[in-house]
């Protein structure tokens, strides 16, 4: 019999006490690993879609508003910009690629982003192209729609299949359905694992012409294609690709004194997010987590020191039969090993599988998806750290064991 | 359960048998040691000049609670150090020895056999003991076939699954003694082995214990306080006045026989 199966053995002989200790373990490492891994996961998700543009120009308002609603299809649009911008942008020889897209109308709470049909031409980083039809293609007449591979997904649409638009950027129990202007679908995206997923395109020209019927009543509706009293055509924001990346604050700084709209760098202002938002939020998460495992920590030290101060006898008699005194502190730390180890597993399994519970519904929410079961760098360090910590407060109380001489403990009772 | 074997027989022919050589396996000279605090109010001195046990003999160790029955058991197992004296056990001087080494030694040489069984609750009748053919000196390769072997030996082949609690008091002594043989030791160290069981279980654990001696040639030690099984062994040691309360005694006398 090892020491590990011995100590396996003492620590399922006191089950209870070994179970609440490697809960305790394991509630603080799944923290741990939970807000490290999202952390990471959300920082990567948001990077790969502010990844995607280089500059964002629309109406007036908060940069970080503009590139959320935008790019991440979160939160509402800062205003307009007229079309004639865009026109002038796709002029501009230092420009790769750019679209407009105007928002107003969502179906089941996904947008209905209008754009135009080189909206799919986007290319990726290496120049690859980013969209790729799963079934289908792309648009081509006003009211035909290409959905995000989410949306495909949870509404059960194909292509060929029709649906109404409703009024405004979310779902609302009561708000206006465009009955008289039916979607079409045209083609399926394949998943990019962005927003993108969860949009759904359409054109730009279809949208102008629900909200130009109907802009009387839309017209207090903020990102409605066409305001009232005013003829010239507009759109929401302009999603721009540079040739020479370098360029985006320079662009943005001429966008702003140009026009009457603004232009953010998606990047820029999600890394500003993260860390004057986000970040004190993971950081103090990170602290309670940290506490946790401090007091787990602590837990085994306390177990293990009862369970040593218990085993007095059973370690006496062990050394009465000749056990050497590292061989029953070996078994003792062998135990403190054991409830380190499977806190540390068991909070692994309960960090990430929470994770890839809420994955789902996390993207349904924010749109970013998430791969629950990567690991990153400072989770390992942290679980490195962790594990010497159990091992530290293993080893004292065998160490008090190996110091501890047996003929004392022999005349104990049972 | 398996028949009990009856001991009487081995009993009788212990008895009868004289040691089968002259090699001093036990030798404790001029021993002194205090036990307690220096100084303390529980502070006793026990003072021991001479004693010796040759290979295979059966001494039984008598005297009041209290007197150094134990210490002395303790002594030889090395799990006491004396303060002066020698104390050789098997031709090895344990004072030479260092913890690791005294550990070892106690593993090669000495089964140790309590009054409270001292078994690990955990574990059953044959983890028991082949836990005890697991460390220091004893480490064997397979270690269940022999605890089997020693658990049949001691008439507890149906039982060897059989966790403590699961046991009579009687069948836990025999689990007891069967770890103490298990590893081969030569010295048989009893501390009151039947002093928690019935007259009538503990005569069948006495004769166990004279029965695995005498057939293996062991050498050994009983403490017990039941004159009537100490005078069925060839020798008793009265361990009355080796532990004196107070200061150390100038000039141990031998201890009365």
């Amino acid at each position: 019999m090892s020491f590990l199966a011995m100590a396996w053995r003492y620590l399922r002989f006191r089950w209870l006490v070994s179970l609440l200790t490697v809960a305790g373990i394991a509630l603080g490492v799944a923290l741990v690993c939970a807000v490290l891994a999202l952390r990471h996961e959300s920082e990567r998700a948001l990077s790969r879609d502010a990844g995607l543009y280089d500059l964002v120009a629309g109406g007036k308002g908060s940069p970080l508003q503009l590139v959320l609603s935008s790019v991440y299809h979160l939160d509402s649009p800062t205003g307009n910009l007229p079309y004639s911008v865009y026109e002038r942008m796709k002029r501009d020889s230092r420009i790769l690629w750019a679209a407009p897209i105007g928002l107003g109308d969502n179906y089941s709470g996904y947008r209905i982003v209008g754009t135009e049909s080189h909206f799919f031409d986007l290319p990726d980083r290496n120049g690859e192209p980013f969209f790729r039809f799963a079934d289908g293609q792309e648009f081509k007449d006003r009211f035909e729609v290409v959905l995000g591979s989410q949306v495909a997904s949870s509404s059960g649409l194909g292509v060929g299949d029709s649906f109404f638009g409703t009024h405004g950027l979310v779902e609302v129990p009561g708000a206006e359905v465009h009955r008289d202007f039916p979607y079409r679908v045209s083609g399926i995206l394949a998943p990019t694992g962005t927003a993108q997923d969860r949009a759904i395109f359409g054109t730009l020209a279809s949208v102008w012409e629900i909200h130009e019927t109907e802009d009387r009543l839309h017209a207090s509706i903020q990102g409605s294609a066409l305001l009232e009293g005013r003829k010239e055509r507009e759109a929401t924001a302009i999603l721009i690709r540079l040739k020479t990346p370098g360029l985006r604050l320079w662009m943005a700084d001429e966008v702003r004194k140009e026009t009457d709209g603004i232009a953010a760098v998606p990047i820029n202002e999600i890394l500003r997010f993260q860390r004057g938002i986000i970040g004190p939020v993971q950081r103090a998460l990170l602290f309670v987590a940290a506490a946790v495992v401090a007091v787990s920590c602590l837990t085994v030290l306390v177990t293990l020191y009862q369970a040593a101060e218990r085993r007095r006898r059973d370690i006496a008699i062990l050394r009465s039969l000749g056990a050497l005194r590292g061989e029953v502190a070996s078994l003792v730390f062998a135990e403190g090993l054991l409830l380190t180890g499977g806190g540390i597993l068991l909070g692994l399994l309960i960090g990430h599988g929470g994770l890839a519970l809420s994955a789902g519904p996390f993207r349904d929410a924010t749109g970013l998806v998430l791969d629950p079961w990567r690991m990153p760098s400072a989770e390992l360090v942290a679980l490195g750290i962790m594990g010497l910590c159990g091992s530290l407060s293993s080893f004292f109380p065998s160490i008090s064991c190996y110091r501890r001489t047996p003929i004392d403990d022999l005349h104990l009772t049972d | 359960m398996e028949q009990q074997p009856d001991c009487s027989f081995f009993v009788r022919t212990f008895i009868a048998k004289k040691p089968n050589s002259h090699f001093l396996m036990i030798r404790l000279n001029k021993v002194s040691l205090r036990l307690g605090k220096e100084g303390g109010t529980s502070s006793v001195q026990f003072d021991l000049p001479s004693f010796e046990v040759v290979a295979g003999e059966a001494v039984a160790l008598t005297g009041p609670s209290g007197c150094g029955k134990s210490t002395l058991l303790n002594l030889v197992a090395g799990l006491r150090r004396t303060d002066i004296g020698e104390v050789t056990v098997a031709g090895v001087d344990l004072a030479t020895l260092r913890p690791a080494q005294l550990d070892k030694h106690r593993g090669a040489h000495c089964g140790m056999v309590f009054q409270t069984f001292h078994l690990l609750a955990p574990f059953t009748a044959i983890e028991n003991v082949s836990i005890g053919l697991r460390f220091g000196s004893r480490k064997r390769s397979n270690v269940f076939k022999q605890a089997t072997e020693v658990l049949h030996r001691v008439g507890l082949g149906d039982r060897l699954h059989s966790r403590p609690d699961q046991l009579s008091v009687g069948e836990r002594q025999r689990v007891a003694i069967a770890r103490a043989i298990a590893g081969g030791a030569s010295i048989l160290l009893a501390d009151e082995p039947t002093g928690s069981l019935d007259p009538d279980t503990g005569k069948e654990i006495f004769e166990l214990l004279c029965k695995v001696a005498e057939e293996d040639g062991r050498t050994l030690l009983m403490v017990t306080h039941d004159l009537s099984l100490a005078s069925k062994l060839p020798r008793s040691f009265d361990c009355s006045g080796l532990v004196q309360s107070g200061m150390k005694a100038t000039a141990p006398g031998g201890p009365p026989k």
